[in-house]
């Protein structure tokens, strides 16, 4: 992508400009009476990090012990001395001290080892099956939170939901984001000038010839409606949001800039796609003269700096409980060096999963270099589709089967969130449960489970039967439901928390020390 | 036999080249029939232009990045001028074909030289033999930058070229083995950049037997790529590819196998399967006209042609396609453009309307004024109908757009040249008669349907 270059064009062509036309209907949905609530989600936030290219996992999360990591990569292996060890056998790569100050505060949780069976070298192919959660085999047109959100959404798009569904920040829609109905993604750079850009334009939907030209032309149409429906409530919020930090100038750090910006605005969209390419390293991934500095450390330290601004910018506007960041990569490389200081394409690599939801630490071993495949690649050991499997039931709040539907077929979760098993309800039409840990000492997290969409009100009590605290108040879907909460500004003692529902009422005791 | 007539005029020109003048199409219908319109103009032999200027041949010197940079504008305005002028050789959409087959990448490669020289041996081949092309830009320049050929040596080979050859630029993925990509690097070994030259060092080449595609021997570089065009997927590959940039997106396996088949018994030969193409029924099957979803380059280019301007500011040309998603020497990786759906977005789709708006307005979206613009009296009058207003309107969407707008549509366009008046009060000579074509003119421009050809 050339978001630089991009950006200074957009801005040359567009900016400060409304386009009209006069005797064509503008802006024909303004108001839309079937505009549906994004209530089909839980509130929760994803927000995926592809970091497109292939990224180098023995680079990223270093074995630092293991002396065949040193022997194969002589060269541009990152020095014990150097790395920042998180256990006894793994540590981060220096320029990511970012992301040690959120593993040290349990914010980060790494996966090691993550890819999927017959791994494809290919970039293009090996990015598909990360977006659209496929074997290596199958060819799917898809991508995994596609299908997602045409769950969520049963109705798009015959009637539009208020908010977009998806944000993808760039301008050359991800597969990511197309589903089984179409594409469920607005596209776009920058707020303002989306806005600027699309005045003027006339969505109308006449019937179109039954021909491949007229199904072309029906696209069309449906990114116009698209463009016109979301520009308006886009910008409204980008202009209510804010940054209460300042991001590094990178390319990531400004595309996360506009995520929390829109979050903090109260766009309740529930996912959204960002992206930085660069990750090819072939050639001079490392400079050969100080093997901590060069292009992948630069690549590292972009997205360690750019995503802990971003954690840091939404906890200090009270929104950090509700977002999880993840990123991801089409595969990771090969574990001998070649000859131009560069690494050629692999398999297995580890990814993050950032939040205050996570349980921080590491999920699995570190890399088994012993164990090669027969091109000299890591063997996978944490399926792809069991974080996506962890991210849709234990953040995003999807129950087993749904989950199953979406991916094809069950994928074992991991314990990549706080509170990795849901809660079931064995009488009646919901449950609360017991929070954990309890008693606590500042963070709890509460669980409750909905087996009908209902109004539900989450409040805690203190013993006088004061209200303290609403932690969620809103339409709810069915669905598990884990809230984190951070007690810091109760004193020590029994409190209350209290469920309503349209069902009844639960309440249960926990106890600050 | 397909008749040859403004209809199949139109949807030929509109594929082959970067839109239409209406002098090309009365040229095109000149000619006795398609065949020869084919032969004769679109696949005919053209001398090369005169290089884009004398640094061209310039030995690079480090740490040149401001000159760099304004050699690269003046290479990109120069190739946009020629799609502009091309007049109906398709030369020019050739070497943009190529140019997004035989990718690279002008932030890698760096060298404007180097650019060009690999525009221009793709201007050479255009039509040209694909085997002898496929082997002279396995050892150009750029390529060997761009794809790691010129860091790969016998002891460390690089697969990154040797990868890329089968998988995007031959047999596509399925075709070849993950040990014949590394046999194939050891084979693509030895070549280097010296300047503006590839340099065979036999020290740097694995001189020993490779095993590849099921074959064992000392191969080099051209051995490897005579071994792909011995499989049938070799030409499968590249016929289909030129029927999704020319036909439709979603290939008819069955035509594309007869391509195939075509393309292998003319030994290679690219004018060849384009002159089966071009002349098929397949072609030209009324069900695909207008099913393509405009490049930046056709649009942004096209226009220009539809509307009559042939003095444009050719940077804000550049700005614009680079803004719409295709920055030219810069394809997003090296899989090229994939085009069609791929370059609409909610956020380049009104960008699109942005542009046809600023030809009309003569300002860029951000209130500059533009040195060109439609002149609205003159456009509207080089129609015979000029003064009838309904009829001046269904002409307009006839040069203007492949699928007809409903007959709602087109009384909006109407009501939008009229302004209010009644039709029998119409001429280009009322007063606000130019403010009036102005907003007819983007309205038509702002159609889903112009995205199409």
């Amino acid at each position: 992508m050339k978001r630089k270059e991009f950006l200074r064009q957009l801005s040359l062509l567009t900016s400060g400009v409304a386009f009209g036309v006069q005797g064509v209907p503008v802006r024909t949905y303004a108001h839309n009476p079937f505009m549906l609530e994004t209530a089909g989600t839980n509130g929760n936030i994803l927000v995926l990090v592809q970091l497109q290219g292939g990224n180098d996992g023995l680079n990223t999360v270093v074995p630092y012990e293991n002396s065949i990591y040193y022997q194969r990569r002589p060269t541009i292996a990152i020095p014990k001395a150097g790395v920042l060890p998180l256990t006894s056998q793994l540590g981060l790569n220096p320029a990511m001290s970012s992301f040690r100050e959120l593993y040290d505060n349990a914010q980060l949780t790494i996966v090691e080892n993550v890819g999927y069976q017959s791994p494809n070298r290919s970039h293009f192919r090996s990015t598909d099956i990360w977006l659209s959660g496929s074997d290596a085999e199958t060819l799917e047109y898809d991508g995994w939170v596609g299908r997602y959100l045409a769950h969520k959404f049963p109705d798009y798009p015959v009637s539009l939901p208020e908010q977009p569904l998806a944000i993808q920040l760039g301008s050359v829609e991800s597969m990511l984001l197309q589903s089984p109905v179409g594409s469920m993604a607005t596209v776009f750079e920058s707020p303002d000038t989306f806005y600027q850009l699309v005045q003027g334009n006339s969505a109308e939907s006449a019937s179109v010839p039954n021909t491949v030209a007229g199904e072309e032309l029906k696209f069309l149409q449906q990114m116009a409606a698209q463009s016109i429906q979301y520009s308006d409530i886009i910008k409204k919020k980008a202009d209510s949001g804010k940054n209460v930090v300042g991001y590094p100038n990178t390319s990531l750090g400004k595309q996360l800039a506009i995520v929390a910006d829109l979050i903090s605005g109260g766009l309740t969209t529930p996912v959204y796609l960002t992206t930085l390419s660069g990750f090819d390293t072939h050639a001079n991934q490392v400079v050969a003269s100080n093997v901590t500095t060069g292009q992948h450390a630069n690549l590292l330290k972009t997205v360690a700096d750019a995503v802990a601004v971003f954690t840091k910018d939404l906890k200090r506007q009270n929104l950090a409980n509700r977002v999880t960041v993840m990123t991801f990569s089409e595969f990771g490389r090969r574990v001998n060096q070649n000859g131009t200081t560069g690494t050629d394409h692999g398999t297995a690599a580890p990814l993050f999963v950032v939040g205050n939801s996570v349980r921080g630490g590491i999920v699995g071993t570190p890399p088994d270099l012993n164990n090669l495949d027969s091109n000299g690649d890591l063997n996978f050991k944490n399926d792809f589709r069991q974080v996506y499997a962890s991210v849709l039931r234990d953040h995003l709040g999807v129950d087993a089967i749904n989950t199953k539907t979406i991916l094809g077929r069950d994928f074992e979760t991991l314990p990549i969130f706080r509170q990795n098993s849901a809660l079931e309800v064995t009488e009646g039409i919901f449950a609360l449960g017991q929070n954990t840990p309890n008693p606590f000492v500042n963070n709890t997290d509460i669980q409750f489970t909905l087996k009908q969409a209902s109004n539900a009100r989450l409040v805690v009590y203190d013993l006088a039967g004061r209200e303290v605290l609403v932690l969620r108040e809103g339409q709810f879907d069915v669905g598990n439901y884990n809230i984190h909460f951070s007690g810091t500004s109760l004193a020590a003692g029994h409190y209350l928390y209290s469920l309503q529902t349209d069902f009844g009422r639960q309440v249960r005791r926990m106890v600050k020390v | 036999m397909i008749a040859w007539n403004s209809d199949t005029a139109r949807h030929l020109l509109a594929r082959c080249l970067f839109g239409y003048t209406r002098s090309d199409l009365s040229k095109a219908l000149s000619y006795a029939s398609i065949s020869d319109f084919v032969s004769k103009e679109l696949l005919a032999d053209i001398p090369q232009p005169a290089p884009v200027n004398s640094w061209v041949t310039e030995t690079p010197i480090a740490n040149n990045g401001a000159v760099n940079s304004l050699r690269y504008k003046e290479l990109t305005t120069w190739w946009l001028n020629r799609m502009l002028t091309e007049n109906t050789s398709m030369q020019e959409k050739m070497v943009l074909f190529w140019h997004n087959h035989f990718v690279s990448d002008r932030a890698k490669v760096s060298y404007p030289q180097h650019m060009y020289q690999q525009n221009a041996l793709f201007r050479t081949h255009a039509f040209g033999d694909f085997r002898q092309f496929t082997k002279d830009v396995t050892i150009n320049p750029a390529m060997l930058i761009y794809l790691d050929g010129q860091r790969s040596n016998k002891n460390a080979p690089n697969e990154n070229y040797g990868r890329e050859l089968m998988e995007l630029f031959t047999l596509g993925i399925g075709n070849y083995t993950e040990t014949d990509v590394k046999e194939a690097a050891l084979a693509l070994t030895g070549w280097s950049v010296n300047g503006l030259n590839t340099v065979f060092t036999k020290s740097n080449f694995a001189d020993k037997n490779k095993t590849f595609l099921g074959k064992t021997g000392n191969f080099t570089y051209s051995d490897i790529v005579d071994i792909i065009l011995t499989k049938d997927a070799a030409a499968e590959f590249i016929c289909r590819k030129l029927y999704k940039e020319f036909v439709f997106y979603m290939p008819n396996e069955v035509f594309v196998r007869q391509m195939a088949g075509v393309f292998r018994s003319a030994h290679y030969s690219v004018r060849a399967v384009l002159q089966f193409l071009l002349t098929s029924d397949e072609f030209f099957k009324p069900e695909y006209r207008g099913s393509k979803i405009k490049s930046p380059t056709e649009l942004v280019i096209g226009t220009l042609k539809f509307l009559g301007i042939t003095k444009p500011d050719f940077e804000y040309l550049a700005d614009t396609s680079a803004m719409l998603q295709q920055y030219l020497f810069s394809p997003p990786n090296v899989a090229g453009w994939p085009g069609q759906r791929n370059w609409i977005s909610s956020n380049t789709y009104p960008a699109r309307a942005g542009y046809s708006d600023s030809l009309v307005n003569g300002r860029k979206g951000n209130g500059q004024t533009l040195s060109f613009k439609v002149l609205p009296i003159d456009y509207a009058r080089s129609y015979t109908s000029a003064e009838d207003a309904p009829l001046f309107v269904r002409d307009v969407i006839a040069q203007l757009l492949i699928i007809p707008p409903s007959a709602m549509k087109e009384k909006l366009l109407l009501d939008t040249l009229l302004d209010g008046t009644i039709a029998a009060n119409w001429s280009t000579s009322t007063p606000m008669a130019d403010a009036r074509i102005q907003k007819l003119l983007k309205a038509v421009m702002r159609l889903p349907e112009f995205q199409l050809t």
